[in-house]
């Protein structure tokens, strides 16, 4: 409140950039501009305001001429906003009372020629800081400490080595996997890419690990269930099913020997028996048996077979085991929930599921391991025999839009190279060949081993079988195909079959990014917080990403992922305290009428409904800081720090002061739809000039009223744009922005207003020609706007926009 | 497991099965039909016969399908059932 | 230098809704292969090269005789990864090629299918669809005859001899293909056919609105004028044995029956009057016997092209109101999706995922029909998601006429056992040969694929005369 009485002396920075702004804006005429507007007290042009001298230069002012507000116009804020944050705060400004102009990716790079037109518009830019400025208050982050414990959903090689990683850094570590035994897909796999280990016996020693470590706690045959909490403060609730054997089990498998039900194994694709008391496989952590209860005859606690009791000479088997629910505080939950396998018998044309000799490479990995279901002996399924030519299928179930899997899966073409080798090395004299589209062999040791392999004289064929066709005597298959290359048909018979199917999201997904709230990409695996820069991020804070739950991708990169995402789980825990950016939303408490429509829109669950006290509760630390709810509140009771309705309504009346039925309003999300004006502006795009984007964290901040404001203040059109539907860094509150659209859209309609004139946008942070495109598009739109339509969309919204 | 398995696993003919050899005592049964109800595999049924009691004694279905759990032999009231082990001798 | 600018794949498709998908084709040749065309022609027709080209170098591709080779069967968009509609890009360069003139090389394709197959009237008509872009039907009739008088008489001049005498059962597309191939070769055909007239499915079942039978007529003429004998109203099982023709001397027979047996529903009330099989329904349209339909409402249950045939007509002999009734979606439906646009464009309604559980009847006759509603479950082995009906969906939807088109089946019973058949109740054969598990015996067409289009028959018809021809040499 003391900020409130004292004097607003805003300084403002015109930057040329050399000539990257000053080449088609007048800065000196701007800075002239700018010393006009109220509460300027000084207003400069200068070349580079970034540099060491530039920055100089504001703090000298701050300093001498008791500036409380800076203003700079230069570049996007995405690029220069924490410089020039940081240089009010070494002159003693609180960082938050800073504001920037975005004159260059989005005015003097989109409008190259037309230089009038792009001064005025960087004026106007300017205006809407200098008005934002006047607003702006000081604020302090909140730290928030952190449990120094963390969580691996997932106990596949990634899942072992996070949990490895930061159990030896000396952090305590649950590691929660829903089969019966840790080690995922590559126990399952036989041999490795590109050096040909042996998956299992360099998997073995790690798994063993995690059994034995004393900072792990592994959590096997268990399922979370719910997932409470912010950043640093989790609490997690763990399903443990039951195993009906206690951990005395020696393993002997005496028990197993007995038992009379048998069933596919799984972890055998199938392709071998197990019986109802087993373990997967012999290397499996841990290694105490288990009872799978649907094939058990005791069901229902009627004791019907004793024969695995009576075995067991260290009685360990218990069938009175139930299952329990374990609560874990955590401080940092990692999703190394791995992938899925494509089922090809959606693919009729290749007959899987019907023609016994088509197997996936999942199958082959099975079959051609010592320890498998035939002993290493690659045989085929029909007659048990040693193929003598055998045949690879690349891209079963991926780069295919009618799977819905449009992605390429990674690890499916060295994995096909590495088997083909497999089969060589053993049985030197099989003919190979790969069905291929394109062979990716980019990572180290990858080329030489295709080299190898074509060494080896397995043949590449360019064109992939448009169908198979089974003999029906002989069991053998005809592929019929396009060489590509050669541009000539091929009609080729084999004995064996492989279909190198690609990975898809496990179909479980769902639950956890339900539980956890995290966003998918439109592929359906994990969405990290940033492509490049953190990748092992997930959107919301104190969660991160290993292996294939994010993407698919072989074991090196899955265990590079893993120790990076235990490394960015570390930092947090080993700081111990987080800061959260004050934009969080501030309640009034006096105004909140409880009426709990904040708590539903809430992306992050952070705000709670206290029925009590008859008012809501805000847990900033889980803030993700959107600002959806002080858009949604009907009662005005929420503000969002840094972008409040006053702030936000003095950029757009400064917008419509002049000339508002020129111009378009545009909202834009910070993530996606500002970044991707700034890629426009990048890319030298060209679009008209009248167009001024107002910057928020999320489209979800848009309220009605922000529009309806323009509209009653004479704007010819309003744009609110954000990241795609599935894609929002707010993992799902662009929803909310679509039904207030909608719901503007139907009371335009209903007064008689042409609807086009607020358009909905969704576009991505790479998508500038979509954006450019649009505003030309609505260019075309505001051309045809009358002057009466303007001054009815000014009455139907003067109530309501209140101007 | 998100795989689905259509085929029949390869070492499905080598899995030891016990062979069962089923004993009924016919005229001992009171047909309470115990053990129709709670085998397991569903290997028993009751018979169209008639015993010496005036009742439908169980009659063995497949024996091939018993596992030889005797959960028959523990429910039988009256002792009229029990099940033995095949001894294998050549071609069992 | 060429200062004309270059036309490019945008203006030429700017009306295809598939332009821009042209860019993800990854050139894997599942199209090309799956193509019935590009194995006619061998190397003269590629739709996947043609793709290519009509992105990177589209002048070329309007220029070249391939735009015009699509037959429209659309086996490549039902197997493309891509799901790329083929066939609609094509008709979109058509018409832009005939918009700009470039007619020449649609007269070059004719020339060499002509070349390649027999039927080239009926192929235009059902197949081809030059009116699609644009061309003069008549015309493009006018010339396809004079190219195919001009083949013939240029072939009898220097026709082989093979030794052989061959008999070909079935006289539909397929079994036409293998006459026309094998004469060509100056073998002895003869071709029995059951029905009183030649023909099979075309003359049976098409419709007339698309296959005015005067074509036909010239076509079959046109073979006959090359020798061979066809012999109608005789059908093997009925009239002769089967091993009787080796008997008679036949060296080498083709199977080429068709699938002419409707398949059945088993559901309440497919006794009443007013219900009938699509195949009869197109047979007694066909004849000239015209079933009653005026001002009725004509229900049609299945989703093959002989489902949409079906609606077509009743629609065209007056019919009040014609709906199809399909039980899967859109996706799924085997249909060729272009007559299915034609059909609902000419007032036909279609209706997805919905099952008849039971037709109701009055006085004898259809009153209505119940139907359930179905959600698609799980990927099924042959690639489609099963159909489950959705408990208390059911809905009641008024008929005087309901016609059953949901599959037809070979009626192979006159075989001989050594004849091996697939689960699918078809005739199994050798996918590169077209021979069957007997010795001599081929077989192609519906009677080994199921319903299919009449190029995947004469296909299959050329295969066969291939193998025949090379099994005769080997008699020698």
């Amino acid at each position: 409140m003391e900020m409130a009485k004292q004097e607003i002396r805003i300084g403002v920075y015109v930057c040329h950039c050399g000539l990257n702004i000053a080449g088609s804006v007048d800065c000196e005429e701007v800075a002239k501009f700018a010393a006009s507007l109220p509460n300027v007290v000084l207003a400069k042009d200068y070349r580079y305001t970034c540099s060491d001298q530039g920055q100089e230069l504001i703090k000298k002012d701050i300093r001498e001429n008791r500036l409380n507000r800076v203003v700079v116009a230069s570049c996007t804020p995405r690029l220069h906003e924490p410089t020039f944050r940081k240089v009010c705060e070494e002159a003693g400004l609180n960082k938050y009372l800073f504001e920037m102009a975005n004159i260059r990716e989005q005015c003097s790079w989109v409008h190259l020629h037309d230089r009038e037109a792009a001064t005025e518009k960087a004026k106007d830019l300017v205006k809407m800081a200098v008005a934002k400025a006047a607003l702006l208050a000081p604020a302090e982050e909140i730290e928030v400490p952190i449990i120094r414990k963390a969580l691996v959903i997932g106990g596949g090689v990634a899942g072992i080595q996070v949990a490895l990683d930061l159990a030896d850094t000396g952090y305590k570590v649950y590691l929660v996997e829903k089969q019966p035994s840790i080690g995922g897909m590559m126990a399952r796999i036989d041999k490795t890419f590109p050096t040909m280990d042996c998956s299992i016996c360099i998997l073995a020693p790690k798994m063993s690990d995690v059994g034995h470590h004393p900072n792990i706690e592994l959590l096997a045959n268990s399922e979370v269930i719910d997932v409470k909490g912010y950043i640093g403060n989790f609490h997690v609730k763990v399903l443990k099913k039951p195993r009906y054997v206690k951990e005395d089990c020696t393993a002997c498998g005496d028990c197993s020997k007995v038992c009379p039900i048998t069933a596919p194994n799984e972890f055998d694709a199938g392709l071998a028996l197990r019986h109802a008391i087993y373990t997967p496989f012999a290397q499996a952590v841990p290694s105490t048996y288990i009872i799978d209860m649907n094939l058990c005859l005791n069901k229902d606690e009627i004791m019907v077979c004793d024969k695995c009791i009576k075995a067991c000479e260290r009685q360990a088997i218990d069938f009175t085991m139930k299952p329990e629910t374990v609560e874990l505080e955590v401080g940092t939950i990692i999703v190394a929930t791995g992938t899925d396998v494509f089922d090809p018998s959606t693919l009729p044309n290749y007959g899987y599921g019907k023609y016994l000799n088509v197997i996936t490479s999942l199958e082959f990995e099975r079959l051609i391991n010592a320890g498998g279901p035939s002993g290493g002996r690659l045989i085929r399924p029909s007659d048990m025999k040693i193929p003598k030519r055998v045949a690879f299928i690349q891209c079963v179930g991926s780069r295919s839009n009618k799977s819905g899997r449009t992605y390429c899966s990674n690890v499916c073409c060295m994995n096909t190279i590495k088997d083909s080798l497999l089969i060589k090395e053993h049985w030197p004299e099989t003919e190979i060949y790969v069905f291929y589209v394109d062979i990716r062999a980019y990572g180290k040791g990858f080329e030489d081993l295709y080299k190898r392999a074509k060494n080896e004289r397995a043949i590449f064929i360019r064109g992939l079988p448009a169908e198979i066709i089974e003999d029906p005597k002989t069991r053998n298959l005809w592929l019929i195909g396009e060489n590509t290359l050669l541009k000539e048909p091929y009609k080729l018979n084999f004995d064996l079959v492989i279909l190198s199917v690609g990975l898809e999201p496990r179909k479980d997904s769902e639950i956890i990014q339900r539980l956890l709230t995290l966003s998918r990409t439109q592929d359906g695996f994990f969405m990290e917080a940033h492509p490049k820069l953190r990748p092992v991020d997930a959107a919301t804070g104190g969660i991160f990403f290993a292996g294939c739950a994010e993407a698919p991708k072989d074991i090196k990169d899955s265990v590079t992922q893993a120790s990076a995402a235990a490394a960015r789980a570390g930092i947090l825990m080993a700081k111990g305290k987080v800061t959260v950016e004050a934009i969080t939303p501030v309640l009034d408490v006096e105004k909140c009428k409880a009426c709990g429509l904040c708590t539903k829109v809430c992306p992050y669950n952070a705000i709670t409904l206290n029925k009590e006290l008859k008012r809501v509760e805000i847990v900033e630390a889980a803030c993700g800081g959107c600002g959806t709810c002080a858009a949604e509140c009907p009662s005005d009771a929420l503000t969002q720090s840094h972008f409040t309705d006053e702030q936000i309504m003095a950029q757009i009346d400064a917008v419509t002061e002049h000339d508002a039925e020129k111009k378009i309003v545009a909202f834009c999300c910070n993530w996606c739809a500002y970044a991707g004006a700034d890629f426009a502006g990048v890319s030298r795009m060209q679009y008209p000039p009248n167009v001024r984007i107002i910057r928020t964290m999320c489209s979800g901040r848009v309220a009605p009223k922000f529009v309806e404001r323009a509209f009653a203040r004479g704007a010819a059109a309003v744009l609110v744009a954000g990241c795609h539907p599935g894609d929002c860094h707010y993992i799902n509150a662009n929803y909310q922005t679509q039904k207030r659209v909608e719901r503007l859209w139907r009371k335009m309609e209903q007064n008689g207003l042409d609807k086009e004139r607020l358009q909905l946008l969704w576009v991505t942070a790479a998508e500038g020609e979509r954006f450019a495109s649009k505003i030309r598009e609505m260019q075309k739109l505001i051309e045809k706007v009358t002057m009466e339509e303007i001054e009815l969309a000014k009455r139907v919204f003067a109530k309501a926009g209140g101007a | 497991m998100p795989e689905r398995h259509w085929r029949t696993p390869l070492d499905a003919e080598k899995a030891v099965r016990p062979k069962a050899e089923i004993h009924i005592i016919k005229d001992q049964c009171k047909g309470c039909g115990f053990c129709i109800q709670y085998c397991p595999k569903k290997v028993l049924e009751e018979s169209d016969e008639i015993n010496a009691r005036g009742v439908h004694p169980p009659r063995v279905v497949d024996e091939k399908e018993c596992i030889i759990c005797s959960f028959c032999t523990a429910v039988c009231p009256d002792f009229a059932i029990f099940v033995k082990e095949k001894q294998c001798k050549d071609g069992c | 230098m060429n200062t004309v600018k270059a036309i490019t794949y945008k203006e030429a498709l700017a009306e295809c809704v598939d332009a821009e998908k042209l860019k993800f084709c990854f050139e894997c040749g599942i199209c090309t292969a799956s193509c019935p065309m590009a194995e006619l022609l061998e190397r003269e027709y590629n739709p996947r090269n043609l793709l290519e080209k009509l992105f990177i170098d589209t002048e070329r591709a309007l220029t070249s005789d391939e735009l015009w080779l699509c037959a429209w069967c659309y086996r490549c968009y039902r197997r493309c990864p891509q799901a790329l509609k083929l066939p609609e890009i094509f008709l979109h360069a058509r018409r832009f090629a005939v918009k700009h003139g470039y007619t020449q090389p649609f007269k070059n394709a004719v020339k060499k299918f002509v070349k390649a197959s027999p039927l080239p009237l009926v192929a235009i008509l059902t197949c081809f669809h030059p009116e699609r872009a644009g061309l003069d039907l008549n015309t493009v009739l006018n010339e396809t005859e004079q190219l195919r008088m001009e083949f013939l008489s240029e072939k009898k001049e220097k026709m082989e001899f093979i030794k052989g005498k061959v008999a070909v059962i079935g006289s539909g597309p397929a079994g036409l293909t293998v006459a026309h191939e094998l004469a060509l070769k100056g073998c002895e055909v003869t071709v029995f056919e059951a029905l009183p007239e030649p023909g099979g499915m075309l003359r049976k079942c098409l419709p007339s609105y698309r296959l005015p039978r005067e074509f036909l007529d010239k076509d079959i003429k046109a073979l006959e004028t090359l020798g061979v004998k066809i012999k109608t109203g005789i059908a093997v099982g009925r009239d002769f044995d089967f091993n009787s023709l080796w008997d008679e001397g036949y060296k080498a027979i083709f199977i080429g029956v068709g699938a002419h047996k409707g398949r059945e529903l088993k559901i309440q009330g497919t006794k009443l009057d007013g219900v009938f099989h699509a195949l009869d329904f197109l047979r007694m349209v066909n004849s000239g016997e015209k079933p009653n339909v005026e001002g009725k409402k004509v229900v049609v249950i299945g989703g093959g092209n002989v489902a949409v045939d079906s609606a077509r007509i009743a629609l065209r002999l007056g019919a009040n109101e014609v709906s199809i009734l399909y039980r899967r979606s859109i996706d799924e439906m085997p249909a060729n999706p272009w007559e299915v646009k034609e059909a609902e464009d000419e007032g036909v309604k279609v209706e997805f995922l919905v099952s008849p559980k039971r037709i109701s009847g009055k006085d004898g006759k259809v009153a209505a029909v119940e139907f359930v509603r179905i959600q698609l479950g799980e990927f099924d082995a042959t690639g489609r998601r099963k159909p489950i009906p959705i408990e208390g969906s059911e809905f009641v939807k008024e008929a005087d006429m309901v016609i059953f088109a949901i599959g037809e089946a070979p009626d192979l019973q006159f075989l001989p056992k050594e004849i091996e058949l697939t689960e699918d109740g078809t005739i199994w054969v050798n996918p590169l040969t077209m021979e069957t598990t007997l010795k001599g015996v081929f077989a192609g067409g519906d009677a080994v694929t199921g319903p299919a289009t009449i190029i995947e028959a004469i296909r299959a018809g050329k295969i066969a005369a291939a193998s025949i021809e090379y099994y005769l040499r080997l008699l020698g």
